[in-house]
């Protein structure tokens, strides 16, 4: 083997896309600028009380920072509250002592976020919901052993279900399976609109709660393999119990996980509520696994074929048990429905307010979709780039997840200082995304400068709604998908304007406009 | 006597149904498997970042980043294939790149993301080998997390 074949001519000589050699000439100067600033130098390295942060004070610490009138802090205002500390403090800022919770550092550069991901090891800590835990991992230990999920689990029995289930769920030729599905899904919520809008075209304050229907029978098609008809104009009782324990549980997480946490001394009212909201979604989702797997029992070997659905395929890895798909399922339900809901309306809210962009995203749906009956497949899904652009324009301006984190599982040099094992390093990438250090003109909403071939040289930590590595969100695959499929789908149909007050947008404590999101669709001719 | 055979029917017929689909699933293990025929073989030679070249038999259909695995060669592959990392990244020789199926999407997100990105690289846990790239040359970046630089081999999971 000569080493020539790896020389710049020989490549040359070759067919290869120009658009994609374009881009990777581009982004590989700086791609190896970036790598070529090696962190591990001998440069003098300060400890970890030397980070700069807010003061605590004796006893009550950090946490009255927090509470209402004294403190100057509003839960729903972190954003406002992030870019503060920032400008104050510089791109490492450490608050520490909040009551009940460990010490975190909040990291304003892309280039330190990336350090920590790629120093990852195996069985990266990601800090989530302190409720979800105790409820897996003490109340209803029973059910969930050591399989756990992958929500608020960590260690060993995380990898364990991790490797089990990532293969599939995160392949996108699997998820592509599901085009169809989605799509007919996204259909029905058009009629729905159709049906629920008032004459001057406007939907109900609350439209919120309609797109959370239409999250959860696409999710549920995906984890369940079955239509809860939730967009159907009579509501079968199973499935309005489940709608319902859906809402009461994301309408009370919230105060547990942000409020005082009192429900870990005493059983408080929101905590009640909670878990019997978690209960019931438990054994509908199970119910309805049983089901399958009664069904797939019957059945015969036909589940080695290349369509088989993701039920299937998990399933498979343990025919007897259906807890695996069941504990899967309802970690979906669990996190994937109110997030690609938020995603959705901030979408619709900022097509709303940017009409020159709706208007380039509805010509590239029609020069691709002539007619409002082709189907989409995966090639129409590949062509259509402004879309993409759209999505994660909003992504940058409006992340649906504030931030990101990991618990430090080894002592790490960040930004100069030491810090020690067991901190939360809190990723600020909507503070990052937001800036003009990482993005030209940041405060103004241009999709066009995602696209290849005006691609920015930006750094590639600075947007990562979905994170990166091991712990990856795991419904990246279909959130995307159901997301691009159901926009696509509005954007064809209706010309969506929002008539009323603009909107401001808040820490809920998914970030979205706050307010009633009652759009105008009216009919495209 | 009787029952027994009713036991063993059972057991083979269950073994049918869930075994083969079982063994499938799982995770690198194909590439456990020798060629089984000539025909089969697609040898595949590895340069490591010190330059030390090794060539081993592949076989038709194995994941570049599974085989790397058996012969304990240095790709990584942190999310087992599920493309959320890049610790897989490897170049590819450029007389077999155009032989590959084109990066998809979500690939190339990725490799945007890798350290030390050139012209021709890919992530590992994408090739799947073919009779056509018999022969491929595959080069070890510096180094897939900018950490390792230094020194430190991470283990393959």
């Amino acid at each position: 083997m000569n080493s020539n074949c790896f020389s710049r001519n020989n490549f040359i000589a070759l067919k290869f896309s120009s658009l994609m050699f374009n881009k990777r000439l581009r982004i590989l100067n700086l791609n190896n600028k970036r790598t070529s600033k090696s962190s591990a130098d001998d440069r003098y390295i300060r400890g970890y009380n030397e980070i700069p942060g807010p003061k605590a004070l004796p006893l009550i610490g950090n946490s009255w920072r927090f509470l209402p009138v004294i403190g100057q802090h509003r839960i729903e205002k972190i954003d406002v509250m992030s870019k503060q500390l920032r400008e104050q403090y510089g791109d490492i800022v450490k608050v520490d002592k909040i009551l009940s919770r460990p010490d975190m550092v909040l990291l304003f550069d892309a280039e330190q976020i990336e350090k920590v991901f790629r120093n990852e090891d195996t069985l990266p800590f990601r800090p989530s919901m302190s409720s979800l835990n105790y409820y897996k991992h003490v109340l209803r230990k029973d059910f969930f052993g050591d399989e756990g999920g992958v929500i608020a689990v960590h260690g060993e029995n995380w990898l364990k279900f991790r490797t089990k289930v990532q293969q599939p769920i995160l392949q996108p030729q699997i998820a592509k399976l599901y085009i169809n599905v989605i799509e007919e899904t996204a259909e029905l919520f058009v009629s729905r609109i159709r049906k629920i809008r008032r004459k001057n075209n406007e939907v109900g304050e609350n439209f919120l709660n309609d797109i959370h229907l239409w999250s959860l029978e696409s999710i549920a098609q995906i984890a369940l393999d079955i239509k809860l008809g939730c967009l159907d104009d009579a509501v079968r009782k199973d499935t309005e119990i489940l709608i319902a324990a859906i809402h009461t549980f994301f309408a009370n997480v919230a105060i547990l996980e942000f409020k005082v946490p009192f429900w870990k001394i005493f059983n408080t009212r929101t905590w009640k509520k909670c878990i019997t909201a978690l209960d019931t979604m438990r054994n509908v989702t199970m119910k309805y696994i049983t089901q399958a797997l009664e069904k797939k029992l019957i059945q015969t070997n036909n589940s080695s074929n290349e369509n088989a659905s993701l039920l299937q395929r998990i399933l498979e890895l343990d025919p007897k048990n259906p807890k695996l798909a069941t504990i899967l399922a309802l970690d979906m339900f669990l996190v994937g429905i109110d997030t690609t809901s938020a995603a959705v309306a901030s979408i619709l809210y900022q097509l709303s307010q940017h009409q020159d962009k709706q208007h380039i995203l509805f010509n590239e749906i029609c020069s691709i979709l002539p007619n409002r009956n082709d189907k989409l497949t995966t090639k129409e899904l590949q062509r259509l780039i402004y879309l993409k652009a759209f999505i994660k324009e909003t992504f940058r301006m409006y992340p649906v997840v504030l931030g990101n984190g990991r618990c430090l599982t080894k002592e790490m040099e960040i930004c100069g200082y030491q810090v020690p094992k067991g901190v939360h390093v809190i990723f600020q990438h909507y503070v990052i995304s937001n800036s003009e250090h990482y993005f030209k003109n940041a405060n103004k909403f241009e999709p066009e400068r995602w696209l290849k071939h005006n691609k920015e040289q930006t750094h590639a930590f600075a947007s990562l709604p979905f994170g990166f590595g091991k712990r990856m969100c795991l419904g990246r695959r279909f959130a995307e998908l159901e997301i691009q499929i159901l926009i696509a789908k509005l954007v064809q149909n209706f010309h969506i304007e929002y008539t009323r007050q603009p909107l401001e947008y808040e820490v809920q404590p998914l970030y979205l406009p706050k307010g009633p999101l009652s759009f105008t669709f009216s009919d495209r001719t | 006597m009787r029952f027994k055979y009713i036991v063993s029917c059972f057991h083979a017929s269950w073994k049918k149904r869930y075994f083969h689909v079982t063994n499938k699933n799982k995770i690198g293990e194909y590439e456990l498997q020798n060629p089984k025929s000539e025909e089969e073989v697609v040898n595949v030679t590895f340069i490591d970042k010190n330059n030390n070249k090794f060539t081993v038999k592949g076989k038709i259909g194995d994941n570049l980043l599974y085989l790397a695995h058996r012969y304990n060669v240095d790709l990584e592959g942190a999310c087992e294939a599920s493309l959320a990392c890049t610790t897989c990244h490897c170049y590819v020789s450029f007389d077999y790149l155009q032989k590959l199926k084109e990066p998809n999407e979500e690939e190339e997100d990725l490799l945007d993301m890798a350290p030390f990105l050139k012209e021709n690289s890919r992530l590992g846990c994408q090739i799947i080998l073919t009779k056509e790239l018999d022969g491929i040359v595959i080069m070890l970046p510096l180094a897939t997390r900018n950490f390792y630089v230094d020194g430190h081999k991470p283990k393959p999971h």
